[in-house]
């Protein structure tokens, strides 16, 4: 892996590309909400720690003129959009900030009527790439540091959003590190992986944190929750958190980004992405389903074509 | 075992479950009673109107508590009572067993199947070859295992917990 | 706590045999919320039954489990005593000990554990089984047909004798469709306009139809026993109550070089006409596109010719609310017209044909026009070009149909007979003239079909050639066919005076689009679906829609009206009673907790989940969520397995009743 070395520890791109579409979020943004055409803009501002963001709804001109786009903006901020949170906004029609990643959440959304498109307007970012989690958010984005997501990354520049902030620099080649861990375990023998998940599941605390930060878990009540019927064992222990992984993962079938935020918020490090990697990688062999930058009518399991794969059925 | 013995013992006698649709699989295996035909005594039916209606939890559920194999089976496509419920369950299963085998779940306990109300004999073969797989297997010990297993017990690992936990 | 009562069932020894009866309901009493537990010889007798009612009352169950056969043998039974003893009925569940387990099962002991087992999970179940009450839905006993042809007619009048309201919505100016245009009817040779015309005018004069024609539907909303129906009348610029049918109009509109497509253009009409001298109503219509006055403002010959002042050159476009339980579709069919490959359809045409090209080829439609004695011709076969008799004649069959690489697959069915007859009626009116046939098959099961189809052959002395046409071509004032003829296996070449293509028969052009307003499927033709291609052959999936004719598949006249009586007979059998009753087996929506993304909907193939508004006291709009229309919830339950947060819920089939079930593994 001569090239991944090469780009491991040098920066990954030329900072100013960062400023530009900083100075290009701003403007916009001010504009927005001098013109009155928005109640509030949901972007990023700078957080107390050297490099890094913090989700900001702004609606004066004054904190737009504040707001921000670097390498530590890693929330997806389309969450703010879904219906659980959207309390955290003025009424009205808002502006969000979206990575391409995010986009494809806020697509989601729209697809699932949680939103309409003409409620929001969405500035889109030519997004490098962020920092992963446990990065030094004081040096540079490198290689190293940045998200494992990023490194596969194929909607580094937003489409169909109402303006986009930013130009995309070249971006290097990296090693697709969670395509290597994904086919690492698919090699496993069944008794492998389950001794691999089992691992990481009994670490699991059931924080849930990882449904909180998901923009896709907007249910009132969500069937986890649940006790009567129990479906899913509320308590912290390995078989619940078995169960409660792999029914997340279902129930994100189809509609997952690939935010990957599950997995950055997760205190106890558990690859959470790799579960939904899986589930987009299954759909999309067994019917070209992926999840897009514009709001799909049929999800890929809300749908069926007659010819569908059944050569697992008897 | 002598060779007329009619029915053979075995050391371990599978946990089986059969999710099945009411119009097409149901009324098969009714059609495999009346017709007399036999077939190991493993399987416990659980009506639905419709795969369509089969949540891929119950099927988790059913390894939690305790079935060494799950079948789950419904008429054959285009068949459906309701038109389209087990075209709609066909993708859920497709994704749901990829799932399972991701996680490390044998998909030999896990089986799917098209029988009609015509297919009594079908019936008895797939509820056949499904025992006597999973009996080949033995018991499903992993959710039993996880069951019993109790929460990450905090070994300290490495050096950065052992320092973490003595500053408490 | 509960208290269930458990009945094993004996089945004389059907099920004794093989398990320990006695065991089971020892091991049935020790379960928790259950009251009392007894076996039986034949608890579906009327001492078993009584046995029951008895211990319902005498141990005050709150519910039932018959351990015994299969639901799908006394389930109704057993809910029927259940509800006698004063219970709901859903409360009395069936454990199958019978079919599943001592039938099927030899060992006594493995036989009798699994029916423990078995009754174990039913109890289970029936502790959390809900009183459920039947659904009743009104009916608005009024019926819409769309389409007036044959089918169209026929299920209106049939629903109309029966003392019910039917409104005939024909988006032509007059009915009568098809079967009016033909010339004669296979197999019995009887005109067609002599049978029609009195059914038609029978729909004009009967006091429960309501006839729009000139109009189509423009929206379908609501469901079973209860559809809002609104229909636009177009601006006919004649107005219908004044119009006596005079015809004064007509023979005086200076503009009559309008080829007249109920003619198949080989006639001439006016700008306001009647397509067919016996046309229901009797009421002309302005052809606006043609029609000198909307063109260039000057004219007005026919308003000032017609003394009631019927002619309305300002008339608009009206629109009708109709409210109506039940709906027959009936739109029939159009011929492929081979000419050129429709835009945006696989189907391919057939541009070696030269149709449209060549006069002298013809479709067969075209040809039940020369030979109707009211067509353009007056009965006489004339070749298009000319005016000539034609002496030999080409006809080729399945042209269109059966051909894959062309897009189509299926047989139009109609064809094989319908040439037959052609080339009688040819051989009938030009005894000197020749009829060739090339053919794949003949295809002729039906009353009287192959003995009609062997006429043809013996006694009309058609030459029929097994084979293909490859090519057509015109030299001089022929058509040169080229064939092959598989059955000699040689080529073969025909000079032909006229040639006649049987085209496949289609779906009505928009078939799709009414499709969609009505919700409900077609095929990849166009083709309406049935419920059920063997056993619901009239009704569509989406409930209250029935299907009759060819917009299903193609089908001569007997089939055709077959379907219309029978689809007339399903809106019978729905408007017989005043509430519609159905089984209380539907999905229910968790106000509360639904978020509104729709799943339900997505997946719901009988369209029955509608978007319902949540509203607070000012009016404000505080959520969407699913609603589930219970007259039209099919009852499958995909919808609750799809919904990420179980808000919508099976009755009958809840979560909570079959994790129970697994629970006792």
């Amino acid at each position: 892996m001569t090239q991944g070395q090469q780009t491991e520890s040098t920066p990954l791109v030329d900072p100013a590309c960062y400023a530009a579409a900083t100075a290009a979020i701003r403007a916009e943004a001010v504009r927005l909400l001098e013109a009155g055409e928005v109640t509030a803009v949901v972007g990023y501002r700078a957080g107390r720690r050297a490099g890094s963001a913090m989700p900001e709804v702004a609606t004066t001109a004054e904190a737009a003129a504040q707001l921000i786009f670097t390498p530590g903006c890693q929330n997806n901020l389309a969450l703010f959009l879904s219906k659980a949170k959207r309390e955290a906004l003025p009424k009205g029609k808002v502006a969000v900030v979206v990575k391409g990643c995010d986009l494809r959440a806020l697509a989601g959304l729209i697809g699932e009527s949680q939103l309409k498109r003409d409620e929001v307007h969405v500035i889109g970012v030519a997004c490098p790439g962020v920092y992963g989690a446990g990065a030094d958010l004081a040096k540079p984005l490198a290689a190293e540091s940045l998200a494992r997501k990023c490194r596969e990354c194929k909607v580094h520049l937003p489409e169909g959003t109402d303006v986009v902030a930013g130009t995309l620099p070249p971006l290097p080649d990296l090693a697709p590190l969670e395509a290597e861990e994904l086919a690492r375990l698919e090699a496993m023998t069944p008794q492998e992986r389950w001794a691999f998940w089992t691992e990481q599941f009994a670490r699991c605390i059931r924080c849930l944190a990882c449904r909180q930060v998901c923009p896709f878990c907007f249910c009132t009540q969500c069937l986890c929750d649940r006790n009567r019927p129990q479906a899913v064992d509320t308590s912290p222990r390995p078989a619940g958190n078995t169960a409660w992984h792999i029914v997340r993962a279902m129930h994100l079938a189809g509609r997952c980004a690939g935010c990957a935020e599950c997995e950055r918020v997760c205190p106890m490090d558990i690859p959470l992405n790799l579960l939904n990697r899986k589930m987009a990688q299954e759909l999309f062999e067994l019917y070209g389903f992926e999840t897009t930058m514009q709001p799909q009518e049929q999800g890929a399991l809300t749908s069926y074509r007659d010819g569908d794969d059944q050569s697992f059925i008897k | 075992m002598t060779a007329t013995a009619t029915t053979t013992k075995h050391d371990f006698e599978p946990k089986l479950v059969a999710f099945v649709c009411t119009w097409c699989t149901y009324a098969g295996a009714d059609l495999a009673g009346t017709s007399r035909m036999q077939y190991p005594s493993n399987v416990r039916v659980v009506k639905f109107p419709c795969t369509g209606r089969i949540d891929p939890v119950f099927i988790l559920r059913a390894f939690q508590k305790g079935a060494d194999g799950v079948l789950v089976s419904g008429c054959h496509p285009g068949d459906c009572h309701y038109m389209a419920g087990n075209f709609h369950a066909r993708r859920r299963f497709a994704a749901f067993r990829q799932l399972l085998d991701f996680v490390g779940v044998d998909l030999k306990r896990l089986q799917f199947s098209w029988v009609s109300a015509a297919e009594g004999g079908k019936w008895v073969e797939v509820v056949t070859e499904l025992t006597e797989r999973v009996r080949e297997m033995g018991p499903m010990r992993e959710f039993i295992d996880l069951d019993a297993s109790e929460h990450w017990s905090a070994e300290l690992a490495d050096a950065e917990l052992k320092a973490a936990y003595h500053s408490l | 706590m509960s208290r269930i009562g458990v009945f094993v069932c004996h089945c004389g020894e059907n099920i004794s045999r093989t398990v320990d009866v006695e065991k089971v309901a020892e091991a049935a009493r020790g379960l928790l919320g259950v009251a009392h537990a007894c076996d039986y010889k034949y608890m579906c007798s009327d001492p078993g039954q009584a046995l029951l009612k008895k211990a319902v009352a005498e141990h005050r169950l709150d519910g039932v489990v018959v351990a015994a056969c299969s639901p799908r043998m006394h389930e109704k039974t057993f809910r029927k005593a259940t509800e006698q003893a004063g219970l709901n009925p859903f409360l009395c569940e069936m454990a199958n000990i019978r079919e599943h387990c001592s039938w099927v099962h030899e060992d006594r002991d493995e036989a009798t554990a699994k029916a423990i087992d078995i009754v174990h999970m039913l109890v289970e179940r029936v502790k959390r089984n809900r009183k459920l009450q039947p659904i009743s839905v009104p009916v608005t006993k009024t019926s819409l047909v769309i389409g007036g042809g044959i089918a169209g007619i026929q299920a209106a009048l049939d629903i109309a004798d029966a003392g019910h309201r039917v409104v005939l919505v024909e988006r032509e100016p007059s009915i009568g469709g098809h079967m009016a245009q033909l010339s004669e009817t296979f197999p019995t040779l009887d005109c067609s306009q002599c049978i029609m015309t009195p059914k038609m005018v029978d729909v004009a004069n009967h006091p429960n139809i309501t006839l729009h024609t000139y109009s189509e539907v423009e929206e379908v909303d609501g469901y079973i026993g209860n559809f809002q129906v609104k229909i636009r009348k177009k601006a006919r610029s004649v107005d219908m109550a004044r119009c006596t049918g005079c015809g004064v109009c007509m023979a005086k509109c200076p503009q009559k070089k309008i080829p007249n497509s109920f003619d198949r253009d080989l006639g001439m009409r006016p700008a306001i006409y009647v397509p067919f001298p016996q046309a229901v109503p009797n009421v002309p219509v302005i052809d606006r596109v043609n029609c000198t006055w909307f063109k260039s403002g000057k004219c007005g010959v026919c308003q000032k010719v017609c003394g009631p002042g019927a002619v309305d050159y300002a008339q608009q476009d009206e629109f009708v609310v109709e409210q109506v339980g039940a709906i027959v579709v009936a739109t029939g069919f159009n011929l492929y017209d081979i000419s050129e490959k429709p835009k945006g359809s696989p189907i391919k045409g057939y541009g070696e044909f030269g149709h449209g090209k060549i006069p002298d080829v013809i479709d067969g439609m075209t040809f039940e026009r020369l030979a109707s004695a009211s067509g353009p011709t007056g009965g006489k076969i004339l070749r298009p070009s000319d005016g000539r008799e034609p002496k030999q004649v080409v006809f080729v069959q399945c042209v269109g149909s059966r051909a894959r690489e062309k897009g189509i697959s299926y047989c139009s069915k109609i064809c094989c007979m319908y040439t037959a007859k052609h080339t009688m009626l040819y051989k009938h009116k030009v005894h000197d003239g020749q009829a060739y046939v090339f053919f794949m098959d003949a295809r002729t099961p039906g009353k009287g079909y192959d003995e009609f189809w062997r006429r043809s052959i013996e006694q009309e002395e058609a030459v029929y050639i097994r084979g293909m046409v490859s090519r057509l071509y015109q030299k001089g004032d022929k058509i040169v066919v080229m064939g092959s003829d598989i059955a000699v296996g040689i080529q073969v070449e025909i000079e032909a005076d006229l040639v006649v293509l049987a085209t496949a028969v289609q779906p009505r052009q928009g078939a799709e689009l009414l499709a969609q307003k009505l919700g409900i499927s077609y095929d990849q033709y166009n083709f309406y679906s049935e419920a059920h291609a063997k056993l619901r052959p009239v009704e569509c999936a989406t409930a209250g829609i029935y299907l009759a004719g060819a917009c299903q598949g193609p089908k001569d006249i007997p089939d055709t009206v077959s379907q219309a009586s029978a689809a007339a007979a399903k809106v019978m059998t729905l408007f017989a009673k005043d509430q519609l009753e159905r089984e209380p087996i539907v999905a229910k929506v968790n106000e509360r907790f639904c978020v509104g993304c729709f799943a339900c909907k997505k997946v719901c193939a009988y369209g029955a989940i509608e978007e319902k508004e949540i509203r607070d006291r000012q009016g404000n709009l505080v959520k969407v969520v699913a609603y589930v229309n219970p007259g039209v919830c099919g009852g499958c339950g995909t919808c609750q397995a799809t919904c990420p947060s179980k808000s919508v819920e099976l009755d009958g089939y809840t979560d909570e009743q079959i994790l129970a079930m697994i629970e006792t593994l």
